[in-house]
């Protein structure tokens, strides 16, 4: 009964706190609503994703120097999960809702100084000038929950300043609490997971695993960033500097037990968050006519031994280095170029996908080709998509294509069908070969109020 | 005979002085005018505008948007989009030296537009990033004298060297009376007419010469965009400050 009292309040709250900032204040309401089914070509055309996304805007000038945002997620995200009878009576087995505050801060302009900018609360900080897959935008974690939307990530709760000095732009970062990054679902899930090689001659029985996060205070958990914007040579450019942890786990250890005597075993591991710190810079600008970037990170980690206890097979237990504390380098060069003819096109190479490290790290060549027609009621992307590669030595085992051509029809203003597909063709030793059975084709629809 | 020669030879020599010195002083007019114009375009402070957007496709369909547009001087302007919903937020920011900046909320970054985007369409209107950029006519043309048209001027302008505009030449109508630009042509690299835009509901307000009606007619695709002034500001006091990234995305 207690809790249905605070829900109430709560509300109340909110909508008359709504109601005074809007009768105070120059307050927007807005937002979109958006479906999303998708299926695969094989597999019996099974639903691959089906999401119903209520997304709503809150913006207030609260006055010349303060400013409030904030955006929720509404959302029936995937399928009905039911296992047993007593699942029925569960509202969120049947149908999965999900509630997020994606964004709320307020700004305060001119804090101290008229070029001093605050913004304080849970709010997304987009660094790099990449074209949505940026090696130096590493403050806010990565939402990998649809692995196709790249460049999503989560919002952080923290505190951002910016300092402006005539044509240069100085910004500091501090978010106190440490939150890892959230995988993607289904198939994907093992595409992006950490890799376990069994020793020759076993086999696995059952598998369990315990995420260790670090501990909850400013020492071990605190993420900080600095970051100088500028022009030079007419481009524009930054550098920038984190101080925290790889959002994606890392095994450490590894418990193999038999449980049997053909060789079964039963693996347990324990997975932490290495430590990392990464100096970035990235540019952008003209050379001709053509738009131009690139965007570099040098990742320092912290050394990660992972121990495999394999005692319960008389082996003892040994010992490995799976993240060395030398230095790796990810980078994205790009280019964008829009032909009088109305054709966009646009090209990246990156070396370092989201969750490559070290030794790992791959090659990718994207590109895209768009053209709207009907007065930009159709927008047609027919190309679309990357080639990814392992090993230019052995390509043919080690590539993979990814093709996602689109159509995207507007009949109205404000309303928009999207029809595409994701297809994968390569080998399965690459992280998207590892799909290339589960292509889909997809519908969505969107409607912007 | 030789006499003949002599004479053809002095009228030939004489007509080519006046023609130079014609030229020259109609070059100079030329210049003088498009000085004008731009004097009178620009002449306030600074500006405050509410505008709205009338989209007209071949069919006679329309669409409506709305934006706010400052601009300070005659090389300082943003603007926001107020509507629709979909392209509400999207900014753009216009700087001297060509410097232009957009700031698209879906990805809450400020990116710098490439030269190979101003020629493309403005957030679908028929006016391009080029066409929404605050300049002055006489710092990247060269004005040419082609006739007095009644109560206008017409001018002919080809971009000034080093200048990157997908313009080969302009084509403007000049009210004789107060230098307001009222007609523009538009010719394409390919020396070929495609847009035009006129200007309407010329009035003065505090003293200011404005268009409250512009329209830009895009003759290939066979659409045009109508930009209705609803409230206009002048001399507001705009501090530079505004006209920067840090506000863009505000």
């Amino acid at each position: 009964m207690r809790k249905y009292y605070l829900i109430t309040l709560t509300i109340i709250t909110i909508v008359f706190g709504s109601l005074s900032l809007y009768a105070e204040s120059n307050i927007i309401f807005g937002g979109s609503f958006q479906t999303d089914n998708r299926m695969y070509l094989k597999n019996n055309n099974d639903f691959s994703w089906q999401e119903y996304r209520l997304d709503l805007d809150l913006d207030a000038n609260i006055s010349d120097n303060v400013h409030f945002y904030s955006d929720f997620w509404v959302r029936s995200l995937g399928f009905p999960n039911i296992q047993k009878s007593s699942d029925l009576f569960q509202s969120k087995m049947v149908t999965p809702q999900k509630f997020e505050l994606k964004e709320g801060y307020f700004d305060i302009y001119g804090l101290f100084s008229e070029n001093l900018d605050v913004r304080i609360g849970r709010q997304r900080i987009t660094w790099g000038s990449a074209d949505k897959l940026n090696p130096t935008d590493n403050l806010n974690p990565d939402d990998l929950e649809d692995i196709w939307d790249f460049g999503r990530h989560l919002a952080s709760d923290g505190i951002s300043t910016k300092y402006y000095l005539g044509d240069y732009e100085l910004s500091a970062v501090f978010i106190p609490s440490f939150s890892p990054a959230v995988f993607p679902g289904g198939n994907w899930a093992t595409a992006l997971s950490p890799s376990l090689d069994l020793p020759t001659g076993l086999s696995l029985g059952s598998f369990s695993d315990k995420i260790i996060l670090p501990e909850n205070n400013i020492k071990e958990s605190a993420t900080t960033g600095v970051k100088v914007a500028g022009n030079l040579f007419d481009y524009d450019f930054s550098l920038s500097y984190v101080h925290g942890r790889d959002d994606l786990p890392l095994i450490n250890k590894v418990i193999i037990t038999p449980i049997d005597t053909v060789g079964t075993v039963e693996i347990s591991t324990e997975m932490i968050f290495p430590k990392m710190q990464i100096v970035g810079f990235d540019m952008a600008g003209t050379v001709g006519d053509v738009g131009v970037w690139a965007e570099s990170a040098i990742f320092f980690p912290e050394r990660i031994i992972q121990e495999t206890d394999l005692s319960g097979l008389g082996m003892g237990t040994q010992e490995s280095v799976v993240l060395d504390d030398a230095p790796y380098v990810k980078y994205v060069v790009g280019a964008d170029y829009t032909f009088t003819n109305g054709i966009y096109i646009n090209t990246q190479y990156l070396h370092g996908f989201i969750h490559e490290k070290e030794e790992s790290i791959e090659d990718y060549y994207m590109f895209g080709l768009e053209k709207k027609l009907f007065e930009d009621r159709l927008k047609i992307t027919p190309l679309s998509g990357g080639l990814e590669v392992k090993n230019y030595d052995n390509f043919e085992d080690n590539y993979a294509i990814i093709f996602s051509p689109e159509i995207a029809y507007s009949p109205y203003d404000n309303i928009e069908f999207i029809f595409g597909a994701y297809i994968i063709e390569g080998n399965k030793s690459s992280t998207f070969g590892k799909m290339k059975d589960y292509d889909d084709v997809y519908l969505k629809t969107k409607v912007n109020f | 005979m030789k006499t003949l020669i002599q004479k053809t030879l002095v009228l030939l020599l004489i007509s080519l002085s006046i023609g130079t010195i014609w030229a020259e002083e109609n070059k100079l007019t030329a210049v003088q005018i498009l000085q004008k114009t731009d004097d009178v375009i620009n002449a306030p402070k600074d500006q405050d505008l509410k505008i709205k957007l009338i989209l007209t496709d071949k069919k006679g369909k329309e669409k409506t948007r709305e934006m706010s547009m400052i601009q300070k001087g005659a090389d300082k302007r943003l603007v926001k989009f107020l509507s629709p919903a979909a392209q509400k937020g999207i900014s753009f920011l216009s700087l001297p030296d060509d410097v232009m900046y957009l700031y698209l909320p879906s990805f809450k970054k400020v990116r710098r537009i490439a030269s190979h985007v101003k020629n493309t369409k403005f957030a679908g209107t028929d006016f391009t990033y080029e066409d929404m950029e605050a300049i002055r006519y006489s710092s990247k043309y060269i004005p040419k004298f082609i006739k007095k048209d009644g109560e206008y001027y017409v001018l002919e302008l080809t971009p000034k060297e080093g200048i990157k505009t997908d313009y080969s030449r302009l084509m403007m109508w000049i009210r004789t009376d107060n230098f307001y630009l009222t007609k523009m042509e538009h010719y394409n690299r390919g020396n070929k007419l495609f847009k035009i835009m006129t200007r309407n509901n010329i009035e003065q307000v505090n003293g200011y010469w404005i268009a409250k009606e512009s329209e830009m007619n895009d003759l290939k695709a066979k659409h045009k965009t109508k930009m209705i002034i609803d409230s206009v500001k002048f001399d507001s006091a705009f501090s530079d400050n505004i006209f920067s990234k840090r506000n863009l995305s505000k």
